[in-house]
């Protein structure tokens, strides 16, 4: 093949083989990203586990400083407050439309919305 | 392919690319860990952007760009935590094993393209990966098209006086 002429250094440059990737190189890469192993908890469960843990260590506080009637005081006091605001049209309304809205804006954000996180139960683990 | 949330799918964009993905980082870089490191870095970027990929626009084209951004960020790098001029290692002299097995024409070739400056370098190791598609490779590179156009036939020139044995300048 003549190099010098333009057709046949353009095939012959096309030609040319691909570098091969050193061992290893598609599995890390692939570790690193599509199959990355899924963090035990997401960023809500996390959360709600926070609010959980929260609301125990408040109580067990009560507990231990007002003794069982304060507990219950208490406890019946956050139900009567729930109920009042759950039977609360308005109230109803702006949560809802506030949990839309968040959900809408994930969807723009990149961060994963609920409804659409992605299953891995079925990925493939060894590669 | 809806890339985003879809691991699968992008697995199998690592499994089709990845070799000519370490290609341009190795032929950019010229070494095989910076290489290997500017592949792993430049798909975990990709998966990491996928929310900004257009569905419309051509995967090679834009991971290949972000290759060659990670690939100049270590060039620079490179640079500036080097005092003296780096040394092109392309131009060493062959030794005597290497320039028996030269006489291959594809060996002579590679090495020809070793010896190109840089920015030639680049705009030809695209060419190789993406053939005559100017539009792509100008966009890879954030180059107007016929910047790409002209650097590939300088290019093209210098690596003819190279296979003819002349040497190669900067132009």
């Amino acid at each position: 093949m003549n190099m010098h002429e333009n057709d046949a250094l353009d095939q012959a440059i096309l030609g040319l083989p691909l570098e091969e990737p050193p061992a290893g190189l598609r599995a890390s890469v692939l570790l690193a990203t599509a199959y990355r192993p899924a963090p035990a908890f997401s960023f809500l469960d996390l959360a709600g586990l926070g609010a959980l843990g929260a609301v125990a260590l408040w109580l067990v506080v009560l507990l231990v400083m007002g003794g069982g009637s304060l507990f219950v005081e208490t406890l019946g006091a956050i139900g009567v407050g729930l109920t009042r605001a759950f039977s609360n049209a308005p109230t109803v309304a702006w949560l809802a439309a506030g949990g839309a809205t968040a959900l809408w804006l994930s969807l723009f954000t990149g961060s994963q919305p609920v409804i659409a996180a992605p299953h891995r139960s079925g990925r493939r683990t060894s590669r | 392919m809806t890339l985003r949330g879809n691991p699968e799918g992008f697995a199998t964009l690592v499994e089709r690319y990845d070799r000519a993905v370490y290609h341009l980082a190795y032929r950019t870089l010229q070494d095989v860990e910076e290489a290997r490191d500017a592949t792993q870095e430049a798909f975990f970027k990709a998966f990491r952007s996928l929310r900004t990929f257009k569905p419309d626009a051509k995967f090679s084209t834009w991971i290949f760009a972000i290759t060659y951004h990670a690939c100049c960020d270590r060039l620079n790098r490179r640079r500036r935590y080097t005092s003296n001029e780096l040394p092109d290692r392309a131009d060493t002299a062959p030794g005597p094993e290497q320039q028996a097995i030269a006489l291959d024409e594809a060996v002579r070739l590679r090495t020809a393209i070793d010896a190109l400056p840089e920015k030639y370098r680049t705009v030809v190791t695209l060419f190789h990966l993406q053939g005559r598609q100017y539009e792509e490779i100008a966009t890879v590179l954030g180059l107007p098209i016929g910047t790409v156009k002209t650097h590939l036939f300088r290019a093209k020139e210098q690596l003819r006086r190279l296979l003819g044995g002349a040497e190669v300048t900067e132009s």
